[in-house]
């Protein structure tokens, strides 16, 4: 099986005979793993490194002295003691494991040929290797109805199933969604959801990957491919920041499945179905192919690259380098943020870049002193949560944070403004009014609280948060995200320069979009050169690059304030849809109507990119070379596996090409080199040269020591509207964004938007779950159905960004520090 | 005789005869065809059962096994209103490129379903590449269980749709079954195909009966 024993440092070592060999291992450590370290494969079909074992199919049964003579003994269940003498060949291991192979056999249909698993199959290699040749089966094998749909990714054969408990423990003890389980007895026990409550976890994908049988299959994968026809390389997933490890697996240049890696300091294999099933989107019929460009009529034609690339060189170097602006880049690699900063910063001259829209935080969080993901679920440690719901934006982090909380005694503090998934594993949780995050976060550090309480929270649970941070053992680390689009990204800032006083903390920043991180450290934010380094600081890079910007640029937001106002007069869209995800859909409006030329680099058509003068298609993931960046600063490789549609290129490449086209001497031409330019300029970068990212597979972290941090001007304090809820405006994991909108598989997965409200102001409204409320702010007004939930504070109202039938982002507006709507009745 | 021996055998040729059949070896072709041996490898037929559906699942061992990697199979779900194959999923896509093919027979010997069998026909000239890739629509046999003649393939008098054709004669048995040896085990689906045994052989049908553990098949869907 592909699973690998946990990577673990000896640090109390035993002596043991393996197969009369004396080798070392941990005390306490299970057999199996033990063995398997030491050149002794135990074959296994429940045993999985990162679950709990449970010894169910006996699979790995050994012969065990322990000085009372030798026993057949389950090695998963067995941890290691000194002078244990272990046989894993002998006679009677040999026929246990025939015989165990012949009892697993007898009731599997053998149906190999239709089977998904077929050449892949931990039971056929078994069998092959320690099984018996031949079947003295001659009754009736079990008949099930197949295959049943437990969810809408996952389908299960139950004739398959050897009833290892896999799935059923992966779903209970690590995601817990315990939806699926063992139903009825003896030869009839199957696997089966509950009737009518399918199998819907964010998390589904897993089962399928570690069945050791074909008994779960994926609806995206299944009878597209054997496993002979697959090419495999090993990438990262950038659908979100976590970057888990991941295979990306190919038949016929066409991408097909994709599979989680085991990376100790990432994702220990898992992955969230996101990022799992999302591929789906590169193989869209929607996907760009070609260049286009606004023709004489006003629709947009079909050029030659040569053609549309003359227009873009032609609308960057004619215009002022101040009226020129880049928005986006946090979806590609590390090597084309890199190259288009050095375009627009070091070849055009300007300084309006922001790899961000407006809806992450700004680039100031990375010099805060980091925390790895490790570093955070530290056993024993305390973690204080500021953030969106971590199973909708960074699930794998989810499962990372709630396994530190339930096995790793890590005590979590809860600072978010609804309940989240995270709040059943938390210590302690405080629910800030939108817009007052800092003044929690002040008097957390405080310590104490005034007795009518802070922002709308209760001293008593300030106190309460306050005192589990007190009796941390060593220093606090903070998580630290935005948890709602509708509040400014300068609370969240704020903040964090109150947190900043506590003694040691250290802090992760739960950006979102895949390489956000990576984008601002090539030098994608405006103020900031590559490496981290300051406009005004000298960092060098006039040496490399022909000039460098002197005035520090705008933000996202002030670029688009900039664009309405007429003076940007070309604008790069480098995969940003300001039109659906800038927080101020009235301004992204009036923007892309006033600016003179919009450039659009994207892989759909989206409506941004429909109002581009000159789209060029790119390449996506799956489909670049290169190296991403993850929350925690870890760089790790990204592979090609397959090519891209028509004659869609890396970002890189256009950068390149643009490059040269407006004369510039800055002529770095492959990934590679871009990659070496980027580390040679940046101290902080040191050990990510191409070469050090090849030769490392779990990546490798960049400087974390931060610095320099400046959180700007405080935000000023929203007055409280008694007669107004406050606006929650989150993200969940299913939505109609650009890539799970255009995956078959998972479009439609999203929830029905919903406005949720406090069991208070239901009351106070007379209304139940489902009656329809009227949500009326100052941009406008939204008709959805109640939800009443416990875990929204009274005052707050919470809606969901980009589900399908709602729009909540048009009621925000970029000048306010939070969005006060009125709810009322239908 | 001494040299003289050696003209023996240039004299028993002039007169147009072989030594150990004493038939004639030249003949001529295309005019006249020698019989083809009883295991003749020529191109591949798709079978069918015998209510028309296909024999193919889709399961692509054929392909991995390929030496020359000229088999292209790809496999996709049956509508369960209108079933292609017996059971989930059928061969959505096959195709052979003759032009790599070196009939070894592995393909057929790999086929769980005895789905991919080769005939004897081997008079077929292309005049271009596209033809010489067969697509599972010219792969498959018709209705009556014969295989379609393709406008380039020569059938002349020498190919007996009844006799070189479909029938499959296994080298191994299933499951390894060691009282299967010596025993003709083919399937003459249709009618066609059917042939005699060879030496040593007996003529005894294989059944369900004699060979139920060797059958495992799944594809046939729950009545096993």
């Amino acid at each position: 099986m592909s699973e690998r024993p946990r990577p673990i440092e000896v640090t109390d070592p035993v002596t043991i005979t393996v197969d009369g060999r004396q080798v070392e291992v941990q005390r306490g450590e299970l057999l199996i793993d033990a063995c398997e370290r030491n050149d002794a494969y135990i074959p296994r079909f429940c045993y999985h490194p990162r679950m709990e074992p449970v010894g169910m199919c006996r699979m790995c049964l050994v012969e065990v002295d322990t000085g009372r003579g030798p026993a057949l003994q389950p090695s998963c269940m067995i941890p290691t003691a000194p002078d244990m003498v272990v046989e894993t060949t002998s006679e009677r291991v040999t026929k246990a494991q025939d015989g165990v192979l012949e009892f697993l056999l007898a009731n599997h249909p053998l149906d190999c040929p239709v089977c998904d698993k077929g050449g892949e199959c931990p039971l056929q290699d078994q069998t092959m290797a320690y099984g018996p040749g031949e079947s003295r089966w001659v009754e009736e094998k079990r008949h099930y109805e197949k295959p049943i749909e437990i969810s809408p990714l996952v389908l299960l054969d139950r004739e398959r199933c050897i009833l290892c408990d896999r799935c059923t423990r992966f779903a209970s003890e690590v995601t817990d969604d315990p939806l699926i389980h063992f139903i009825n007895r003896g030869s009839n026990t199957e696997v089966n959801t509950f009737p009518g409550d399918p199998f819907s976890s964010y998390f589904s994908g897993n089962t399928v990957q570690i069945c050791p049988v074909g008994a779960l299959t994926a609806t995206p994968y299944r009878f597209r491919a054997r496993p002979w026809d697959l090419e495999r390389t090993e990438s990262t997933c950038t659908v979100c920041s976590v970057g888990c490890r991941v295979t990306l697996e190919s038949s016929r240049d066409r991408m097909l499945r994709i599979n989680g890696v085991d990376a100790d300091p990432v994702n220990w294999s898992w992955l969230c179905d996101a990022g799992r099933f999302a591929f789906e989107a590169t193989n869209s019929e929607d996907r760009l192919t070609e260049p286009l460009r606004r023709g004489a009529d006003g629709s947009l034609e079909p050029v030659r690259w040569s053609e549309a690339l003359a227009a873009v060189a032609d609308a960057l170097g004619s215009a002022d380098p101040s009226s020129v602006a880049v928005l986006g880049g946090s979806r590609s690699t590390d090597e084309s943020a890199y190259a288009w900063a050095a375009l627009a910063k070091g070849v055009v001259g300007t300084d309006h870049v922001d790899a961000q829209l407006g809806d992450g935080l700004p680039a100031a969080v990375f010099d805060l002193p980091g925390a790895t993901i490790d570093e955070v679920c530290r056993p024993g440690g305390t973690v204080l949560y500021v953030g969106p719901d971590p199973k909708e934006e960074l699930p794998v982090l989810f499962l990372r944070l709630k396994h530190a909380a339930q096995r790793d005694r890590v005590r979590i503090v809860e600072v978010t403004p609804t309940s989240t998934s995270l709040t059943p594993y938390s210590a302690a949780g405080v629910r800030p009014r939108p817009g007052e995050l800092a003044a929690v976060a002040e008097a957390l550090v405080a310590g104490d609280a005034p007795a009518d309480g802070v922002a709308g929270v209760s001293a008593d649970d300030l106190r309460a948060a306050a005192a589990v941070l007190g009796a941390a053992d060593g220093p606090v680390t903070v998580v630290l995200g935005r948890a709602n689009l509708a509040e400014s990204p300068q609370v969240v800032l704020d903040a964090a320069a109150a947190l900043s006083a506590l003694p040691g903390v250290r802090f992760l920043p739960a950006v979102r979009r895949g390489n956000v991180r990576g984008a601002v450290t090539a030098g994608m934010a405006p103020g900031r050169l590559p490496g981290g380094g300051r406009l005004d600081g000298d960092a060098g890079w006039s040496g490399v690059w022909s000039t460098v910007p002197t005035e520090v640029g705008a933000d996202a937001m002030g670029i688009l304030a900039a664009a309405a106002d007429g003076a940007i007069s070309t604008l790069v869209l480098l995969g940003a849809d300001p039109l659906r995800d800038a927080p101020d859909r009235a301004l992204a409006e009036r923007a892309l109507d006033r600016v003179g030329t919009i450039v659009a680099i994207d892989s759909f058509p989206t409506p941004s990119v429909l109002r581009a003068d000159v789209v060029l298609p790119a390449a996506m993931l799956g489909e670049v070379d290169g190296s991403t960046t993850n929350l925690e600063g870890r760089v790790s490789r990204v592979r090609p596996k397959v090519t891209p549609p028509g004659t869609a290129r890396a970002d890189w490449a256009v950068a390149v090409e643009l490059a040269r086209r407006l004369g510039a001497t800055w002529s770095a031409t492959s990934v590679e080199a871009l990659r070496d330019e980027l580390v040679a300029g940046s101290p902080r970068l040191a050990g990510t040269t191409w070469a050090e990212l090849e030769a490392a597979d779990d990546g490798v972290l960049v400087d974390l020591t931060g610095g320099g941090f400046d959180p700007g001007t405080p935000a000023p304090v929203p007055q409280v509207d008694s007669y107004s809820l406050r606006l929650v405006l989150s993200r969940e994991l299913y939505d109609e964004g650009e890539l799970l909108g255009r995956s078959e598989s998972m479009a439609g997965l999203s929830r029905t938007p919903t406005v949720g409200i406090s069991v208070g102001d239901a009351e106070r409204l007379g209304v139940e779950d489902g009656t329809p409320l009227v949500v009326r702010g100052e941009r406008g007004s939204s008709t959805l159905p109640a939800r009443v939930s416990a875990g929204i504070p009274r005052g707050t109202a919470h809606l969901v960004h980009r589900l399908e039938g709602s729009d909540p982002i048009t009621l925000l507006s970029a000048d306010e520090v939070a969005c006060d709507v009125r709810v009322e009745l239908a | 005789m001494g040299y003289l021996d050696g003209f023996a055998v240039t004299f028993r040729k002039w007169f147009g005869t072989r030594s150990d059949t004493g038939r004639r070896i030249t003949v001529q072709y295309p005019e006249e065809t020698r019989p083809k041996p009883p295991r003749f490898h020529g191109r591949h037929v798709l079978n069918r059962y015998e209510d028309g559906m296909e024999k193919c699942i889709g399961c692509e061992l054929c392909a991995g096994v390929c030496p020359a990697r000229c088999i292209y199979v790809r496999g996709a779900d049956n509508d369960p209103e209108d079933p292609r194959s017996p059971g989930e999923r059928y061969g959505f896509v096959y195709e052979i490129n003759y032009l790599r093919c070196i009939h070894c027979d592995l393909c057929v010997e790999a086929c769980p379903t005895e789905a991919i069998t080769e005939t004897k026909l081997f008079e077929f000239a292309f005049t271009n590449r596209s033809d010489a890739i067969y697509t599972k629509s010219e792969l498959l046999v018709g209705d009556d269980g014969r295989p379609q003649q393709l406008p380039w393939e020569h059938w002349g008098d020498g190919f007996d749709p009844a006799e070189d054709t479909s029938g499959w004669m296994r080298a191994t048995a299933p499951s390894g079954d060691a009282s299967f040896e010596g025993v003709v085990a083919w399937s003459g689906e249709l009618g066609y195909g059917v042939r005699s045994p060879e030496g040593g052989q007996t003529l005894e049908q294989e059944t369900d009966d004699d060979h139920d553990d060797g059958h495992h098949d799944d594809h046939h869907g729950a009545g096993h």
